[in-house]
């Protein structure tokens, strides 16, 4: 099947749903790839051209979902082949479970919501990181609950998607403001919470996300504030970073940065990471992990 | 007719505990600590699933979740009267499972793995009959009771670990747990005990005597003196009333302010509490469960011209997971960072909301 093709049906499929996380979005194209590969006459061999796809994908859209989405594919697939040796019958099981995982995780940001909503109280003042469409569903959540609160969003430079949250949320009559990267620690004497949504989580229960993020965590702790995370399972990927210089170049900078760029020290990386220990609890569609729990649950599926 | 018969006592024996309940949570009803508290809850479950009229394991845990929620509402503040209906909850799968032949584990949890994994949406609706489940969760209610009965022993047993000789232990208040951990390591160590008396009640003199009368030096300070005795206490250790999800405490007024201290100096704060004491909630939850008592203890009720100053005192104070070293409980030592791990093991985590 052809690379271009897919990137392409990638690429619609971000398009046409704004709402899908490119996660589920990458998936959806790697089943795609299963249903109309014909090639492919071995196991080894069909595992062969889905890394190559999803390293073409990795490619057109450089974000930790993307790569956590295409490696929890590559474990569904092994996991399939284990039970059924036998190609045809396997590809048949892999689509229908396939098609079964999906609507799945579709389900996956409204349960996150629900059990978020409970932790905001009436008349908190919420501060949150960049735009993320799962923080954007608990909040939603929380509003329709009839609660009141106050929400204070980060610009989040350079692509300033916190304004995009902030007009998103200003649609649903919740009272935002945005504030400026720098006005992070004068704004945290100001706040309840923290409430940020992550591209990747990491095995230490750590989390990547939008530059800014680390700078956020530590000026809650040093304000004594809960920090919460909100982000769906299948974001859960298999890195461990110890720091920031540990997290692999190929996430921290956009698609066509790396392709077009020599020398990337000069660029301003996307992304940061956040280590466990500044983090108080994460929600996800697996309940409320403390960050010990994370590593629990990476390893109950790969190992 | 002996069933109507069965039936009308069962309820009566029901109301009967909910009105315990209610009078119980000021310490003055026949229901006092929750080691009691949990055992009644567990006799209560037991003679609702031999005596109520239940086809299926369904049922059954329809009629258990509903007394739970009466239960809970009676007495919000005592979460182990929650924890033990969640824990039945948790055995009747298991052996709904086991009659089943399934393999219980990997049917229960969710996890990435299920997700993967699983064949279809397939939602477990507990509707088979099984002839021999009553007798098999009655036995397991059993065991229970049994894992309640020795738990104070269960914990005291590992007191010589963790208290050495010469050593100076501070304690808050009174807990029936650690009195009985400090008076084991007493049979053979030769220890100094300092117990904040922790007003307005006054318990900790209760302690300090019990102590004293097996041996023990003990010396009793004011609730202020704590952070000024801290920096000659080799460790800390106190009892609790709930342990949270997240590993924090929720516990007498003022545990708070000996954990701050301890870390401050950086002693060790070791908690004693039985297993049948954790609970599946989050500290932000719900700020309902706090305990709120008269203030004649502090303002008594013949000085009139002070009106709406104080009109009531927290009892409860919540402590955050990083102040604690370790907690000891009848299965052993444990990080806090590892309490979700027990959590899993003793609740599921549908029950968690009753």
């Amino acid at each position: 099947m052809n690379l271009m093709k897919l990137v392409e049906y990638f690429r619609t499929q971000v398009r046409q749903d704004p709402e899908v996380p490119s996660a589920v979005a990458a998936i959806r194209t790697l089943l795609e790839f299963l249903k109309r590969d014909q090639t492919g006459e071995t196991i080894l061999g069909l595992r062969e051209n889905l890394t190559q796809t999803i390293r073409r994908l990795e490619e057109a859209d450089s974000s930790v979902a993307v790569s956590s989405g295409g490696e929890l594919f590559l474990r569904f697939i092994s996991l399939t082949s284990l039970e059924h040796p036998d190609l045809s019958q396997c590809k048949k099981v892999m689509v229908e479970r396939g098609e079964l995982f999906l609507k799945k995780i579709s389900l996956s940001r409204s349960k996150v919501a629900k059990l978020c909503h409970t932790f905001i109280k009436d008349g908190a003042k919420i501060l949150t990181h960049s735009s993320s469409r799962v923080v954007l569903k608990v909040l939603e959540s929380a509003a329709a609950d009839k609660k009141r609160f106050t929400v204070y969003v980060t610009e989040s430079q350079p692509d300033s998607a916190g304004r995009q949250m902030a007009d998103k949320l200003q649609n649903l009559n919740i009272p935002v403001t945005v504030v400026l990267d720098a006005a992070v620690g004068y704004i945290m004497e100001k706040v309840d919470l923290v409430i940020v949504g992550a591209e990747g989580v990491v095995e230490s229960g750590g989390i990547i996300n939008k530059i800014g993020t680390y700078q956020l965590a530590v000026c809650s702790k040093a304000h004594n504030k809960p920090f919460y995370v909100v982000a769906e399972s299948f974001k859960f990927v298999r890195l461990y970073p110890l720091n920031q210089q540990d997290v692999p170049e190929r996430f921290k900078y956009k698609a066509d940065t790396l392709k077009a760029v020599e020398d990337l020290a000069e660029e301003h990386p996307m992304i940061d990471y956040t280590p466990p220990s500044l983090i108080t609890l994460l929600f996800t569609d697996l309940g409320v992990l403390t960050p010990s729990a994370v590593s629990d649950e990476l390893i109950k599926l790969y190992l | 007719m002996p069933g109507a018969d069965k039936e009308t006592d069962l309820t009566e024996r029901i109301e009967a505990f909910l009105a315990d309940l209610k009078r119980g949570g000021s310490g003055t009803g026949p229901l006092r600590g929750s080691g009691e508290m949990a055992r009644e809850t567990t006799y209560l479950l037991r003679r609702i699933t031999a005596q109520a009229r239940w086809s299926s394991a369904g049922d059954l845990m329809e009629i258990i979740r509903n007394e739970g929620r009466r239960m809970t509402a009676a007495q919000p503040s005592e979460t182990t009267v929650g924890n033990m209906v969640r824990r039945v909850l948790k055995i009747i799968r298991e052996e709904y499972a086991r009659s089943r032949g399934s393999s219980e584990e990997t049917e229960q949890q969710e996890s990435l793995h299920k997700l993967l994994t699983a064949g279809e949406l397939s939602e477990e609706n507990f509707r088979q009959h099984f002839v021999l489940l009553k007798a098999n969760v009655i036995e397991a209610i059993n065991e229970l009771l049994t894992e309640l009965d020795g738990t104070t022993d269960n914990i005291a047993m590992q007191a010589l670990e963790h208290i050495h000789s010469n050593e100076v232990i501070m304690t808050v208040g009174r807990s029936r747990t650690v009195e009985a951990f400090l008076k084991d390591a007493a049979r053979k160590r030769k220890f100094h005990v300092i117990v904040a008396e922790c007003a307005p009640f006054c318990q900790g003199h209760e302690m300090a005597t019990g102590l004293s009368k097996v041996g023990i030096e003990t010396t009793v300070i004011a609730d202020a003196a704590i952070f000024a005795v801290m920096s000659r206490v080799n460790k800390v250790i106190i009892g609790t009333q709930t342990v949270l999800a997240n590993g924090g405490l929720r516990a007498v007024n003022g545990t708070h302010s000996v954990a701050l201290a301890a870390r401050h100096h950086s002693t060790p704060l070791i908690i004693c509490a039985p297993m049948f004491k954790l609970s599946p909630q989050f500290p932000n939850e719900e700020d309902t469960f706090h305990k709120f008592v008269s203030p004649h203890e502090v303002l008594p009720f013949t000085i009139l011209c002070i009106l709406t100053f104080l009109s009531e005192l927290k009892v409860n104070s919540v402590s955050s997971p990083e102040l604690i070293t370790l907690f000891i409980s009848n299965i052993g030592g444990n990080a806090p960072s590892y309490i979700y791990r027990l959590m899993s093991e003793l609740y599921h985590p549908e029950d968690h909301k009753l």
